[in-house]
This record gives C-alpha cells, sequence and structure tokens, in this order.
C-alpha cells in the first residue's frame, strides 16, 4: 500500500513541477524575463550533459574521472555540429567510447 | 531568438494538426533509442527492488521521467522512506520548473486543458525537440503533443518489455549505454550554440555544475547552474551593443 502512495505522491510532486509554470505563465512576460528565459535551454541541457561525462559516483560521493566519455563526448559534438543529426551524433559517440575502451582506456 | 509564430490551435485545420502531430511523432524518433533500453532496465531494476509489476508500469505511466524513476528504483531497494522518496523525486524534477517556463510563451495561446496535457509529458529530450521546432518557425502544439505521446507510449511499451522479458535483458551500464544520454543531449544542444553568447551560457553552466555536482548532495546543482548561467546570459545581453552580436 505504502509503494502506491510513495508512486502517487511522486506522480504528484513531479506533475507539479511540470505544470506549474505552462499553466501561471500566461500572459506577456516582461522582456527581462523572456531573455532569461531564452537561455534556459542551453543552461539546463550542459548542466546535465558535463557532469554525466566528467563525473563517476563513488558510492554518495561524485568523483572527477577522465575517461573516454569525455572524447566521446566531443567527437559527439563535433558530428552534432556539422550535421544537426541526432542519430549521427549519438552512434559516433558510442563508437568512439566503444573503441577507446577497447583500446584499454 | 526568434520567437516562433504563435498559432491559436482553434484557427488551425484538423488536416494541418494532424500533420505537425505526425511530424513531431517521427521527430522524436531518433531519442527512443535511448529510451528503449532503459525503460526495460528501469522496469528490471525495479522488479529487483520489489515493487509489483502492476507498481513498476504504473511508475511509467504516472510519473514518466527516467532519471527519477531510476532514483526512486534505488531508494526503494535501499529502503527508503516514502517521504524521502517524494522528496528526492520533487529535487530531481525541479528543473522542469525552467523547462516548463521557457517553452511556456510558445503554448501561451492554448487552452488550459491542453497546456495541463502537455504538462504532464514534458521531458528533457519531448521539450528539447517540440523547443527547437518552435525556434525554428514551425512549432505548434499539435507537433508538442506528438513529440510527448510518441516518447510516453516507447516508455511505455520497453517498461512493458522488460517486465516480460525480465532478466534475459543485459544491462546496458555494461556496454557504456548510460552515455546515450548525455550524447542525446549533446545532439539537442549543439544547434543552439551558433550563437555566441549561448556558447558562454552553456560553458558557465557546465563548470557550475561540476562544481555543484562535486560540493553540493543531491541533484540540486542542476536548478542552481541552470538559473544561475541563463540568467547571466541574460544580464550580459542586457545592453543593445551586446545584443545586436549575440
Amino acid at each position: 500500500m505504502s509503494t502506491w502512495l510513495t508512486i502517487l505522491g511522486m506522480a504528484c510532486v513531479t506533475y507539479v513541477t511540470r505544470a506549474t509554470m505552462l499553466l501561471v505563465l500566461r500572459n506577456e512576460m516582461a522582456p527581462w524575463l523572456r531573455r532569461w528565459l531564452d537561455y534556459v535551454p542551453v543552461a539546463v541541457f550542459a548542466a546535465l550533459i558535463l557532469p554525466q561525462l566528467l563525473l563517476r559516483k563513488q558510492g554518495d560521493t561524485q568523483m572527477l574521472v577522465l575517461g573516454p566519455a569525455i572524447p566521446a563526448g566531443i567527437v559527439a559534438a563535433l558530428v552534432s555540429w556539422r550535421t544537426n543529426n541526432i542519430l549521427l551524433t549519438i552512434l559516433a559517440g558510442l563508437l568512439v567510447f566503444w573503441g577507446l575502451r577497447w583500446l584499454g582506456m | 531568438m526568434t520567437t516562433g509564430e504563435l498559432q491559436p490551435t482553434e484557427q488551425v485545420a484538423p488536416a494541418t494538426r494532424w500533420k505537425d502531430f505526425r511530424a513531431g511523432f517521427i521527430a522524436i524518433m531518433p531519442i527512443w533509442l535511448g529510451s528503449i533500453p532503459f525503460g526495460a532496465i528501469y522496469a528490471v531494476s525495479a522488479l529487483n527492488a520489489g515493487l509489483t509489476p502492476a507498481q513498476t508500469l504504473a511508475m511509467s505511466l504516472l510519473v514518466f521521467g527516467g532519471a527519477a524513476q531510476f532514483t526512486a528504483v534505488g531508494l526503494f531497494a535501499a529502503g527508503a522512506t516514502p517521504l524521502t522518496i517524494i522528496i528526492t523525486t520533487l529535487i530531481i524534477n525541479m528543473r522542469h520548473m525552467l523547462l516548463a517556463a521557457s517553452i511556456a510563451p510558445y503554448i501561451q495561446r492554448s487552452a488550459a486543458w491542453l497546456k495541463g496535457v502537455q504538462a504532464f509529458f514534458l521531458t528533457d529530450e519531448s521539450y528539447a525537440v517540440a523547443l527547437r521546432r518552435f525556434l525554428e518557425g514551425g512549432g505548434s502544439p499539435a507537433y508538442q503533443l506528438g513529440v510527448n505521446i510518441s516518447l510516453y507510449l516507447t516508455w511505455q511499451w520497453s517498461t512493458v518489455a522488460g517486465i516480460l522479458l525480465g532478466s534475459i535483458i543485459p544491462d546496458p551500464a555494461a556496454y557504456g549505454l548510460e552515455l546515450i544520454f548525455p550524447l542525446t543531449f549533446i545532439g539537442l544542444i549543439v544547434p543552439l550554440l551558433r550563437k555566441r553568447t549561448n556558447v558562454l551560457v552553456a560553458a558557465l553552466s557546465g563548470a557550475l555544475a561540476i562544481i555543484g555536482a562535486l560540493t553540493i548532495p543531491g541533484s540540486w546543482y542542476i536548478l542552481i547552474a541552470g538559473i544561475v548561467a541563463s540568467g547571466v546570459g541574460a544580464w550580459i545581453t542586457r545592453s543593445p551593443a551586446m545584443k545586436r552580436e549575440a
């Protein structure tokens, strides 16, 4: 029972994070706020990407690890820049990652 | 960045709506690649953590957020209290507030019920694909809904596949497949980096996120880096001279 309630609670808080801003921001926004929000996608995605490439979780703490994920990310970024193709970007990154791991990096 | 045409849904012909919906549904297909193995492996780890198949599927249906679901499963397995799991979910998903705020201007004219529906499906990936289309000027609520439903269905049937196939599914981590997430995000963000201030904001946010992840417990760092770096971007471009360059 408590598992079901937990899942329900997770669903509620998640929905609140998704819906609040969509429903609240309905009128024309102040220009400064609009400009701020224009930078949100790059800011949030950079904050999602870099720790995943550079950090590894060791127990409860994060550690800086220089591994094959970094060159993989760089190659993926170059491929994305040139092709603008998500599928190619992912595949190129994975190939570099697997290649470097196979080489023992 | 330019504002896409804001189209009131009421005036759009159903045929156009259907075309947009289909275009959105198809546009996010490359991202299925990342969702399918992780939807399945989520299900396997949820069952291992003691959730029933119904609970495992219910979480995918109701929460629909990979990071939150994986973390919750880990917490369930560790015997965490419901409150801990719910609060952790809230913190992980807090970044949705930023994403929702940033896409809100493009669907301002949608009816409240439609916004409520779109909100239910908001994820990093679906947001990025829909926003990209809005920025190009071709976005519409129907397109966004197509993106949303496409990713949602994929997440559900891969969860079901995980429940049915169980432990014969290999651990994606063994193949480094968790790298698919940052790689997908790279594919989504790099096209935005043609604007110089965006590069600066991305670099700043990435640096803040690394420092934050190393020093602040939990996943607050995403929200903090996101707010601060985008704020700095807005502040830098406040003067007319910089605005022209950006």
